[in-house]
Formats: C-alpha cells, structure tokens, sequence
C-alpha cells in the first residue's frame, strides 16, 4: 500500500468548501447583478432573492475567509531564494521541460494568489457591507461601489485559474481538497523541502 | 447619447419665472399617485417638504434672494425627476426592469422589481430617488400611467399658471426659445433631461446644478470595469484550455 502524507488537515478541507461555495455563489450572482442577467436572477428565485442571498453569503465568505488565515497566513509571508527562482521558469507551468527549483509546502504563486483572494476579499467584504447598509453617504456608496466592482475583478480572473491548475493541470491535487491527502512518492517530489522539514526525506 | 424615443420623446418644460409657488402641483401629484401626507416642522421657509420624499415626487424650492427693489426676491422651481436621457440611475442599477425607460423617454420604476439596493440615489447627478418604507424606489414617473393613455400628467394638468407644460420635447424647447428665454436648462445636459427649464437669468440663482454629471467613478465602472470583467474571465478560460492543449497537465515522470 503506497504511503501517504497529510497536506490539509479535516477543519482546513471543511473550510475550503465553505469559502469556495460561498466565493462561487457570490461571483455568480455578483455577474448577475453586474449584468443584469436575467438568468442568473431566475436561478435564484429572483432577484430579490438573489439580493438576499449575496448578502449574507457574503458574511459566510468573510467568515471562512478570515478563519483560512489560521492556515494560509503564515506560509503565504515566507519566501526564499528558491521561491525567487521559480519565477524564473514561471513556475515551470509554461512547459514541462524547465528545472524547477524545491519547492516546500506552497509555491510562491500559490502564496500570492492566497494574499491577491486575502486582500481582495477584505476589500470586497467591506465594500459590500457598506453598500449594503450604510445610507445618505454618498463619497462612501460609490467608493465602496467602485472597490467592490475592482475587486470582483481580481476575482473573476484568479479564481478560474486556481480552480485549472488544482484540477485539469495538476492532476491529483484535487484529492488533497478531499481527503487531505497525497502519496508520499509524490510529496517528495512536489514539495521537497516541505519534506525534508518534516524528516520524510 | 440620444436614445431610440428622442424623436418623439415628450418632456415636461417648467418655467419657473411664471410658477407662483402655489403648490398645487404637489397636491396634484399626491393626489393621483395616492401619497400620505408627511409631517414636517417649521423650518423658516414656506418651502415643505423641506425635500423630495418616498411620498413627496416634486417640490417646489423656494429661494430667497437679495434684490434692489424689494427687501427680497423670492423664486419658486419645481423640483423632481428630470428623465436624463443618459440616466445615472438606470445605469448602475442591478436589478434588470426597476427601473425603466417608457417610449414616451421617461425613467418609470416597478416596485417589485426593486431589490432595495439604494445605488440609483448615489448615481443620480440630481439626488432624486427615494425609499419607501420597504426600501423600494420611488420617485417622479412623469405620470407614464396617464400619458401613455394620452392624458397630461397631474402636476401639469393642474398647474394653473402655465408654470409647467407637457408635450412634444422639441417643440416645448423652441417654443420657449422663441418666448426669449435665453437659457434652456437641460437641453444638452446628460444626452438631453425630459424635465427642461426656461430661463432668462443664471439657472443657478434658483439652485439649479451646475454642469450635471453622472460621478465619474460610475462612468468608469460602465465603460471600462464591466467590459474588463467579461474579457477577463474570457481571457483565463481560454487561456486555461490553450494551456491545456499546448503544455498539457504536469506529469511526475518528467520531474528531476
Ligand atoms: C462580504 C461579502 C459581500 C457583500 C456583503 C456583498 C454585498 C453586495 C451588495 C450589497 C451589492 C449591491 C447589490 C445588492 O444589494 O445585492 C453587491 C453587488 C455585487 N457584488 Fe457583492 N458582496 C460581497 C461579496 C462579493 C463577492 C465575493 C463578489 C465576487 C467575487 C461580489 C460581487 C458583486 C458584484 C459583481 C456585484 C454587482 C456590481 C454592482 O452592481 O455593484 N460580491 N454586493
Ligand atoms: S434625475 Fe436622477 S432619478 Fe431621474 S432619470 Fe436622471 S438619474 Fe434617474
Ligand atoms: S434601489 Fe432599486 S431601483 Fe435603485 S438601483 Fe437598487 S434595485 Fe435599482
Ligand atoms: S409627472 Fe406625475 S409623478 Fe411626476 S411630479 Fe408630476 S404628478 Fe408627480
């Protein structure tokens, strides 16, 4: 039986889901309301509904965003030599034959996608609150306005790409969102010094 | 960026040098769009309500200026929705048929439709919108209700001094162009307002807003982020599946 190592633990995994449902949710009937999709609007039931739904499916996004950090934050901040290079050979996501630099736990392109969602998530979070509750403010509705429609669009362009290369692109990384884990073949593979950190290699 | 009705689009034409600041205007409107009274307090001027509310579409604005002859000059306007042809309101508004336009070029609303959202109020260069009691729109319709059936809106039908004039936008702005009114507030202003002002003096000195204009950050996020928005994410999914196709998954093998 092949050996296997754990990435995520059971909290980080439930987490995960919550924060993509909700981010999924949000963007859809964000692009909803953005376009006026009538569409969209029938799939909620609305779009009163769908009013209703963004608004606190946001609070539930805010919320699982902010407990990601208790995972993510920490790792998201370092960066080494090693990182440096890997922008080099773009992460040798543009061709298979580049020499890419151990990696540890996260690559740097996955630690700033999480600080780019991080940020842009807080951002879009206050904004939506404000346009949903504060009244007679107007510099402050158009602000928020302006930063959440900014935001979406840091959105709507990372998270499809996320979702590509932890699935169709890497194959077997989607396991890891399900049941925290990877061979261990694998991991010393992907993620050397990780490995080495944790006394497997 | 004149829309589909300019042709024929109608328009109301006020012409606050002849409004005597009878209000009944606001009565008529009441009246027909059956809106409760308003409690309000004394604050010093004959104007009340002291602003458009949920249950007040027009006002008259009252202003008092200094003047040579009397101790004072008072001036009476009539404020409310102007049916922008370029409409901050409709523009940023989320919710598809909340807002609307009609065929005769005027803004209407539906209620239901409405999600309450309150981003029209902050688009619109006039503050004009309003929320009922269950944060829903309202706000002058230019009676589409009565003139769809050929009827003159209420306000202007009771209006007894020609102060407000319904009818045809091109003719109600040359008429007044030939009465010497050397100002026609609205005219170009916002592709065109279906609610034109005649004057002779400074539009200004009766608190009309200079140079309107919807706020530049709207006019930004609608030509410039919503289109960024759609080639973005069209831009990532194609390049997801060019990648895919050119570079293809990561493979283990080939890891040194
Ligand atoms: C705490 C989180 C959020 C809150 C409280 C929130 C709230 C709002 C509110 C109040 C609106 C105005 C329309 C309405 O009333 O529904 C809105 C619109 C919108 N939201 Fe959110 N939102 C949140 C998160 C998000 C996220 C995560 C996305 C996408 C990734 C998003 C995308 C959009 C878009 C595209 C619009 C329409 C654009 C517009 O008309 O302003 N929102 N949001
Ligand atoms: S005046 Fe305001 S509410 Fe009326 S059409 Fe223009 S933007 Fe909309
Ligand atoms: S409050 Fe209603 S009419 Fe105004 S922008 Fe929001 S949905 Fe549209
Ligand atoms: S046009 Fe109709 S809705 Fe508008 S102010 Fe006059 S009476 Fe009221």
């Amino acid at each position: 039986m092949t050996e296997m190592v754990r990435k995520s633990s059971g909290d980080e995994i439930l987490n995960h889901w919550v924060l993509a449902v909700s981010c999924i949710l949000l963007i859809i009937s964000g692009y909803g309301f953005l376009f006026q999709t009538e569409a969209i609007g029938s799939l909620f039931g609305g779009f009163n509904t769908m009013k209703t739904v963004h608004n606190w499916v946001g609070v539930v996004f805010i919320l699982s965003l902010l407990f990601s950090m208790r995972h993510s934050f920490k790792d998201a901040l370092e960066y080494d030599e090693d990182d440096r290079q890997w922008f080099k050979v773009a992460g040798g996501y543009l061709s298979h034959k580049v020499k890419v630099p151990p990696m540890g736990k996260y690559n740097p392109g996955q630690k700033l996608y999480y600080l780019a969602i991080l940020g842009a998530g807080i951002a879009i979070a206050l904004s939506g609150f404000a346009i949903w509750l504060v009244q007679g403010n107007q510099t402050l509705i158009l602000i928020s306005h302006l930063v959440h429609n900014v935001s979406f669009c840091i959105f709507i362009i990372a998270v499809p790409v996320h979702i590509y290369l932890s699935t169709l692109a890497n194959p077997g990384t989607f396991q890891i969102m399900v049941n925290g884990t990877l061979p261990l073949e694998v991991a010393k593979k992907r993620y050397p010094k990780w490995m080495k950190a944790a006394g497997k290699m | 960026m004149a829309n589909d009705n300019t042709k024929n689009r109608k328009a109301i034409l006020v012409t606050p040098e002849v409004c005597i600041g009878c209000r009944a205007c606001q009565v008529a409107c009441k009246s027909w769009n059956q809106l409760p009274g308003i409690k309000t307090k004394n604050n010093g001027t004959y104007q009340n309500p002291p602003d458009l509310a949920s249950a007040a579409f027009n006002i008259i604005r009252y202003s008092e200026v200094p003047s040579e002859k009397n101790p004072v000059r008072w001036l009476f306007v009539s404020r409310r929705c102007m049916h922008c042809d370029d409409a901050g309101c409709m523009k940023i508004c989320p919710a598809p048929g909340a807002l609307y336009r009609t065929k005769e070029g005027a803004v209407a609303f539906d209620r239901d439709k409405c999600i309450g959202c309150k981003l029209c109020v902050n688009a619109c260069p006039f503050d004009v919108p309003r929320y009922d009691a269950d944060g829903k729109v309202t706000k002058c319709h230019l009676c589409f209700d009565r003139i769809g059936a050929g009827m003159q809106p209420a306000c202007v039908k009771t209006c007894p001094t020609g102060a407000l004039r319904f009818g045809d936008r091109a003719e109600l702005v040359s008429t007044a162009k030939k009465d010497g009114f050397g100002t026609i507030y609205g005219e170009e202003d916002l592709g065109g307002l279906g609610t034109v002002y005649a004057f002779k003096e400074e539009p200004k000195l009766y608190g009309m807003t200079d140079d309107p204009a919807i706020p530049s950050s709207v006019v930004f996020w609608h030509t410039v982020l919503k289109p960024f928005a759609v080639a973005g994410l069209g831009g990532v999914v194609a390049a997801a599946a060019i990648h895919y196709l050119a570079v293809g998954p990561h493979k283990e093998e080939e890891e040194v």
